[in-house]
């Protein structure tokens, strides 16, 4: 008898040739170059005329960052793949055995159903690198343009969209095992994706715990990993949540297993992954990967932050949708929580859009306590805030560095061929692949 | 079945399967369903449509929950998760990969179940299977389909079969060809329990029958056992054939 291992690498190479005779897998991967194209030859041509391309005023792009010019919006074609095509891959390929009656046969091997459910899961990974290499030629053009590359950030946006898509591969094989039919997973797996995007609204407009929630949404974590920061809650939640996915895709697969045990291992196993979850978010190490450092204050108020060991309290009087709130979180809170570990903040209005409190005299303020001392301020731009907590913890603030600013990489060239690659040379290639295997194949 | 003919099926027995028990909502499928199954025998599961029979075949290799019930082998009860290692079940009316070719499908399962390797060809050749080996399984008509996954099952390594109608959709040379096939593998040691609903059928290729009605066993034994069960049961004359035995009994 072969042995235990073999017999997973069979199964991985059956579930291979299953990926490759799916037409579903074919038509994600010809549509990716065109929707990576899109964005691509857009955010290229954005960059260009903002670099000085067709009379732009000189000086204008001088800041600019290829991760949120360029990257950002080119990647965020995967994101677009990741949540409309890629459930269907992995549905159909989850799902397959159960409707073609060879669940009953694999079923009988033995194996653990959580080694089948990898195997499916590990070879839809593959088909999802496979079908990266569209912003691979997007990276390769790039650099044909005479674009600058700095590999840390273009690692943690594809680490972001990996884990992206392993989220959504596991919220399929978790609905495609759960139900009797594939178009019903897909209902199932789009609602829970929907969901998603109400819960980041909903947190937009009451904020408080919603906030928290949302920040791990698949949404919210592919911006962070777009602005170039690696949190490790977020991967360790992300990692989390495809372990849990694929386990309870394994749970009901055993089809052999009696209904209500089913239903009790489920609910355990929603109560271990939603402890790990709560666990993980209380991890707090990140890493600013983006080559300006847009996550982060300047080196020398990061030092000048670590002499500050008192704990900080804010109170912000500002309602959810309040733009300046928004400012306050992502120019300066959202920096100043990775440097200072003891910072608590707490929002306070009476409405979500903060509208009719304008008139409220303390409507707007922000108060700074620390051991004791208070402090009032409504700036909300990193360099108001942080001068408000400097004069508080009477630390002094450090002079400008002007060689650790960064002067971007301006890049006045239009996405000359890009078109020609994307619209044609990527479909057609793809096409051609798929008709010779098919030929090979019969 | 009296008490003397269930010790002299267990001393003899390869299986013993007793007390199989399985309700759907509010309807019981299979009712205490108990017989043994003796080595290198082939076994027939005789029933009408709606019987249980498909129902009972994956209760016993744990595809579908049984509400009760246990197998044993040597008087020790064979835990659910163990089950694969004795029993293969073959399900009716399948496409399992239908875009893989019949060569790959007979390859994977080879090694996929640590199946033998060696009988590959035997059973190419028994099915009649070298014209269709390129075939995807989903092009093969409901003949073919069954030949190519009949050839599937007796490449598992499992020491019985399960196979659920073996001769639906073949025509009557090849439902004789395929029933010796499945004698000649019965006779080099593998044990099968086919499931029928043509008692014909059954009759030309099985050693013993267990017949099942409504969910519960009507009788077991071989088709000269059955008849003196039915006589017995009914007072006069010995029915003739299976078929009569069945109509007696069930």
């Amino acid at each position: 008898m072969l042995s235990r291992k073999s017999a997973w690498l069979w199964l991985v190479e059956k579930e291979w040739r299953e990926l490759l005779v799916s037409r579903a897998w074919w038509v994600l991967l010809v549509l990716m170059g065109p929707l990576v194209g899109v964005s691509f030859i857009g955010a290229v041509r954005t960059y260009a005329e903002v670099s000085g391309l067709g009379g732009t005023a000189a000086g204008v792009g001088e800041a600019l960052s290829p991760l949120v010019g360029v990257w950002a919006p080119t990647f965020s074609a995967c994101e677009l793949v990741a949540v409309f095509l890629l459930p269907f891959v992995a549905i159909r390929l989850m799902g397959g055995d159960r409707q073609s009656g060879a669940l009953k046969i694999e079923s009988q091997q033995g194996m653990s159903a959580f080694a089948r459910v990898a195997a499916k899961a590990g070879v839809l990974a593959v088909g999802w690198i496979v079908a990266s290499a569209a912003p691979l030629v997007a990276i390769l053009l790039w650099k044909s343009y005479g674009g600058t590359l700095y590999a840390p950030e273009l690692a943690t946006i594809a680490i972001g969209h990996l884990l992206n898509a392993g989220l959504t591969i596991a919220l399929a094989a978790a609905a495609a095992s759960m139900t009797e039919h594939p178009s019903t997973a897909a209902v199932v797996t789009l609602s829970v994706t929907v969901g998603t995007w109400i819960v980041n609204f909903i947190a937009a407009v009451q904020g408080g715990i919603w906030e928290k929630v949302s920040s791990y949404t698949p949404t919210a974590m592919v911006a962070e990993f777009q602005h170039g920061l690696l949190r490790v809650d977020m991967v360790l939640i992300a990692l989390a949540l495809v372990m849990g996915g694929l386990a309870l895709a394994a749970i009901w697969i055993r089809i052999g297993v009696a209904l209500r045990r089913r239903v009790f291992e489920s609910l355990a196993l929603s109560a271990l992954i939603t402890i790990v979850v709560t666990a993980c978010s209380l991890v707090s190490a990140s890493w600013d990967l983006s080559e300006n450092r847009m996550n982060s204050f300047s080196e020398g108020d990061e030092q000048a932050l670590l002499q500050i060991h008192t704990p900080l309290r804010i109170e912000a009087h500002l309602a959810a949708e309040d733009p300046r709130r928004s400012d306050l979180e992502r120019k300066a809170l959202a920096k100043l929580r990775r440097v200072m570990p003891d910072v608590r903040v707490q929002y306070i209005s009476a409405t979500s859009t903060g509208l009719f409190e304008q008139t409220s005299p303390h409507y707007g303020e922000i108060w700074y306590e620390m051991a004791g001392r208070k402090e009032m301020s409504r700036v909300t731009t990193a360099e108001g805030v942080l001068e408000t907590i400097y004069a508080l913890a009477g630390v002094a603030a450090p002079a400008e560095d002007e060689e650790s600013i960064f002067r971007g990489h301006p890049l006045a060239v239009p996405p000359n061929g890009a078109a020609l690659v994307f619209y044609g040379i990527w479909p057609t290639v793809i096409i051609a692949v798929g008709v010779l295997l098919k030929r090979r194949s019969t | 079945m009296t008490k003397s003919s269930n010790t002299s099926n267990n001393a003899a027995a390869l299986l013993r399967i007793e007390g199989i028990t399985k309700t759907f909502g509010h309807t019981r499928a299979l009712s205490d369903v108990s017989f043994s199954i003796r080595p290198g025998e082939v076994l027939g599961l005789i029933g009408p449509n709606g019987a249980g029979k498909t129902t009972l075949f994956e209760c016993l290799t744990g595809v579908l929950p049984a509400d009760s019930g246990t197998i044993s082998r040597s008087e020790k009860l064979i835990p659910l998760r163990d089950r694969s290692s004795f029993l293969f079940y073959l399900p009716d009316g399948i496409t399992p990969w239908p875009a893989q070719s019949v060569r790959w499908m007979l390859d994977f399962i080879v090694g996929f179940f640590g199946g033998p390797a060696s009988l590959r060809d035997d059973v190419i050749q028994r099915l009649d299977l070298r014209p269709l080996l390129n075939s995807p399984i989903g092009t093969l008509s409901k003949g073919q389909r069954k030949r190519a996954l009949l050839a599937a099952g007796l490449l598992t390594p499992q020491p019985v079969l399960l196979a659920d109608e073996p001769f639906d959709g073949l025509d009557l040379r090849q439902t004789r060809e395929v029933a010796q096939a499945l004698r000649t593998y019965a006779a080099s040691g593998r044990t099968l329990f086919l499931s029928i609903h043509q008692i014909t059928d059954a009759a030309r290729v099985c050693d013993r029958f267990v017949l099942l009605s409504g969910g519960r066993v009507r009788g077991e034994g071989t088709v000269g056992e059955l008849s003196a069960a039915a006589s017995s049961k009914h007072t006069g004359e010995s029915p003739n054939g299976l078929e009569e035995v069945f109509l007696a009994l069930t």
